[in-house]
């Protein structure tokens, strides 16, 4: 694959990835840490011919941002954490719509106003549910600077490609991490868009939310001459709001299922050291560029260690997981927040009360040291 | 042959789930025959409604129709509007919808004058969700969320659209259908925010217990509470605290409209103008 | 689905299949062309009912208030029906049948 460098922060790379991937509208509201993608992308986009927009507070963003992603548009929100509680309700009519859209949330410590200018990894539940209804969260985490940029771009694919919302987890380290970033070329990238689906027959054929049980809905941009209707309410094939049984029951088992039988076209990860290795380490995000320096000097003394990174935290690759929990006693899970994975891995595992933990949630950043000395201890 | 309102109408949801008598399907006819005279295409059209009785004006016709959650009508279209500056989209919402959850979006949507036909369809009440007090209930009528008599003082809807910067403020109630269509005409030709007030009745939720039980007497109660403006302006200050004036209530056709305003910022980042300064406006704060 | 076009010679005419009974096009209509009467199957126990059809001056107002959809009035040009002129009669009938809870007073109780 073809690759350019570009010296940055993560958040610059999140908005610059968006317009590269064919964003056209951005809607939000200044949250720290998330605020500089939006002031990048208020000059990224109108140069490139899209819109963006500060809307009055996070739920108008996340609003403006769903009506443009209807209207046929790709479309990017960033925020935090406290943005993702504000947008919840909305979140979930882009869940039942089957409106695509990015969210980008730079992770800070929580809960509530909590640390604005520090690191956690707190949202990870959140970003499972943020809603209240059955779905299926499509959630990302950026592991890197070129993450910052890829899973962005790999966000946009995904979230026409199923017809929902994806969550791109980062945080305040990377946000703001200024650095060299490997990133693919813009003709790598064009090449590699997967624009939504559309129908071409006549508008009299149509039936935007009828397909089969596990794929999304076919929904055509507006103003086309294709007319049909959006709503939160349970639908019937044309989107006209039904209580009839089972359309009701087949909607709903749809939108888990679309993700659900197609998790391996959403599953990524990153295997480090882990042939030979007979520790694992469970890390994602910024705190996976720790455990890779930790498992890099626990090698220097011998310990076999390696990292196992969940790129798609959501639906979990479960599979994987407990592929190596089957085989490797020694599992340690470490993350910024008080075993909101682990709690994943223990039940995909089956080896509950087994997996180590090591949480920080004092807004700092977990160290090599630290990782390499809690291996020591507890294993 | 009589309007042909059939070609704008999704048949197959007919009949309409309102109440026998609602001013709803009125205010769906005559938003119809208004657009049907402005000649707009079904397809440039976007209709956006909120949640309640009002929110199901969108289900029932034949464009490109979303329904939004709760109060964020005006949200939603903002993005639909600027991300497709040269169609049309009309949002319909309740008092409800529009002033108490919405409240917010409303104000910002009037302040960006961005092209958005924003139609208030003001019951006084809640009515989906039955009887529940709303910004514009009166005080003292009884509503189910305070049996013992409303005591929520109401705010007047056209005088908050006007202080929040919309460039186009009108009020109409569905007593004159024709009248009505006449202000949705006006409101939907201008361009910049339009905020249209209509004044509707439900006898069901709200008239039934305050003894306005039919549909006519709930209209006769709005035409009592109701004057044009120009009857309304020569009242005594005792009188106008209980009349609410209809017709065309602001109309400032100099004010900017807010997707040809990001037009200039998208021509500064493409090099085609200088920046835009505090040089390019009269009002300077 | 709807009735649009005007049956034979006729200057108002309803689809009681949308009619849900409210009475607003009777309250409104100044020459009594329009009464509820009783109908059992429906959903208030009453329907619309075009009672004098000769003496519909053609104003349109009851197309124009009824929030369903459901009564049609002839086009002067297109269909060439000639409207009457409103009469004192028509229009001492139609206050009678506000008066009697929008019903025609021969016709109440049937």
């Amino acid at each position: 694959m073809a690759t350019r460098e570009i010296i940055s922060t993560g958040n610059e790379l999140s908005a610059i990835a968006a317009v590269d991937a064919g964003c056209e509208f951005f809607g939000g509201y200044p949250l720290t840490p998330s605020s500089e993608v939006m002031h990048v992308i208020s000059d990224l986009l109108p140069k490139a011919g899209g819109a963006a927009i500060q809307m009055e507070d996070e739920i108008a963003g996340i609003c403006c941002v769903i009506g443009a992603s209807m209207s046929g548009k790709r479309a990017l929100t960033a925020t935090s954490g406290p943005g993702v509680s504000l947008k919840a309700e909305n979140l979930g009519l882009a869940q039942m719509a089957e409106t695509p859209l990015v969210l980008v949330n730079v992770m800070r410590g929580g809960p509530s106003t909590g640390l604005p200018t520090r690191v956690s990894q707190g949202d990870v539940l959140q970003a499972k549910n943020p809603s209240h209804g059955d779905y299926k969260s499509i959630t990302l985490c950026a592991g890197s600077l070129s993450e910052c940029y890829t899973e962005v771009v790999r966000a946009f694919n995904l979230a026409d490609r199923f017809m929902q919302p994806v969550i791109v987890l980062t945080d305040e380290t990377l946000g703001h991490m200024h650095g060299k970033a490997v990133i693919p070329t813009l003709e790598e990238v064009k090449a590699g868009i997967v624009p939504r689906k559309r129908f071409d027959g006549k508008p009299e054929d149509y039936f935007p939310y009828e397909c089969e049980a596990d794929e999304p809905a076919t929904l055509n941009p507006m103003f086309e001459g294709y007319r049909y209707h959006f709503t939160g309410l349970h639908h019937d094939k044309n989107g006209f709001p039904t209580e009839e049984i089972e359309t009701c029951r087949k909607l709903i088992q749809r939108l888990e299922d679309k993700v659900e039988m197609h998790k391996d076209e959403i599953e990524l990860n990153e295997e480090f050291m882990m042939d030979d290795a007979d520790i694992m380490i469970i890390a994602y995000g910024s705190v996976s560029l720790a455990a890779k320096e930790a498992i890099r000097d626990l090698r220097k003394e011998g310990i076999k260690a390696g990292l196992f990174r969940p790129i798609t935290l959501w639906p979990s690759p479960d599979k994987k997981i407990k592929e190596y929990t089957d085989k490797i006693k020694n599992v340690l899970c470490v993350e910024l927040n008080i075993a909101q994975y682990t709690a994943e891995v223990e039940r995909v595992s089956g080896r509950i009360g087994e997996i180590q933990g090591l949480y920080k949630v004092n807004g700092r950043a977990i160290s090599p040291s630290e990782i390499v000395a809690k291996v020591k201890e507890v294993f | 042959m009589a309007f042909n309102y059939d070609k704008y109408l999704r048949l197959e949801k007919m009949p309409t789930l309102w109440c026998w008598g609602c001013g709803d399907g009125v205010i769906l006819k005559a938003t119809i025959r208004a657009i049907d005279k402005l000649g707009w295409k079904q397809d440039d059209v976007c209709v956006v409604s909120g949640i309640g009785c009002s929110g199901r004006f969108s289900s029932y016709v034949d464009f490109n129709t979303v329904h939004t959650t709760h109060g964020r009508t005006v949200a939603y279209a903002t993005g639909i509007k600027l991300a497709n500056p040269d169609k049309h989209v009309i949002c319909v919402a309740g008092d409800g919808d529009a002033l108490a959850i919405g409240g917010n979006h409303t104000i910002h949507g009037c302040r960006r004058n961005i092209d958005i036909n924003l139609i208030v369809i003001n019951n006084f009440i809640y009515g989906l969700t039955n009887s529940q007090t709303s910004p514009t209930t009166p005080q003292g009528m009884w509503t189910v969320s305070q049996k013992a008599g409303n005591i929520d003082p109401t705010f007047n809807a056209c005088d908050l659209a006007i202080a929040s910067g919309a460039s186009w403020v009108g009020r109409e109630t569905m007593l004159d259908p024709k009248k009505l269509e006449r202000l949705i005409i006006k409101g939907f030709e201008h361009r910049g925010f339009s905020f249209i007030e209509v004044l509707s009745n439900c006898h069901i939720n709200l008239g039934r217990k305050n003894k306005m039980a039919s549909a006519m007497e709930n209209l006769e109660w709005i035409d009592s509470i109701t004057a044009p403006l120009s009857k309304y302006e020569k009242m005594s200050d005792e009188e106008k605290l209980n009349i609410l004036p209809t017709g065309v209530l602001k109309c400032d056709t100099e004010a900017r409209e807010y997707c040809d305003m990001y037009q200039d910022i998208k021509d500064v980042h493409q090099g085609k103008r200088a920046k835009i300064t505090q040089a390019d406006f009269t009002k300077k704060i | 689905m709807s009735l649009m076009k005007a049956p034979e010679n006729t200057p108002v005419w309803v689809d009681t299949s949308r009619c849900k009974a409210c009475d607003v096009c009777v309250s409104v209509c100044p020459a009594g062309v329009l009464s509820m009467k009783q109908e059992p199957t429906s959903t208030l126990g009453a329907m619309i009912s075009v009672e004098h059809p000769e003496a519909c001056i053609g104003c349109n107002d009851c197309e124009l208030v009824c929030p369903d959809f459901a009564i049609y009035v002839a086009d002067k040009k297109a269909d060439g029906y000639k409207f009457a002129k409103l009469t004192d009669e028509a229009k001492a009938r139609a206050a009678a049948i506000i008066e009697n809870n929008y019903r025609l007073p021969e016709n109440y109780g049937k």
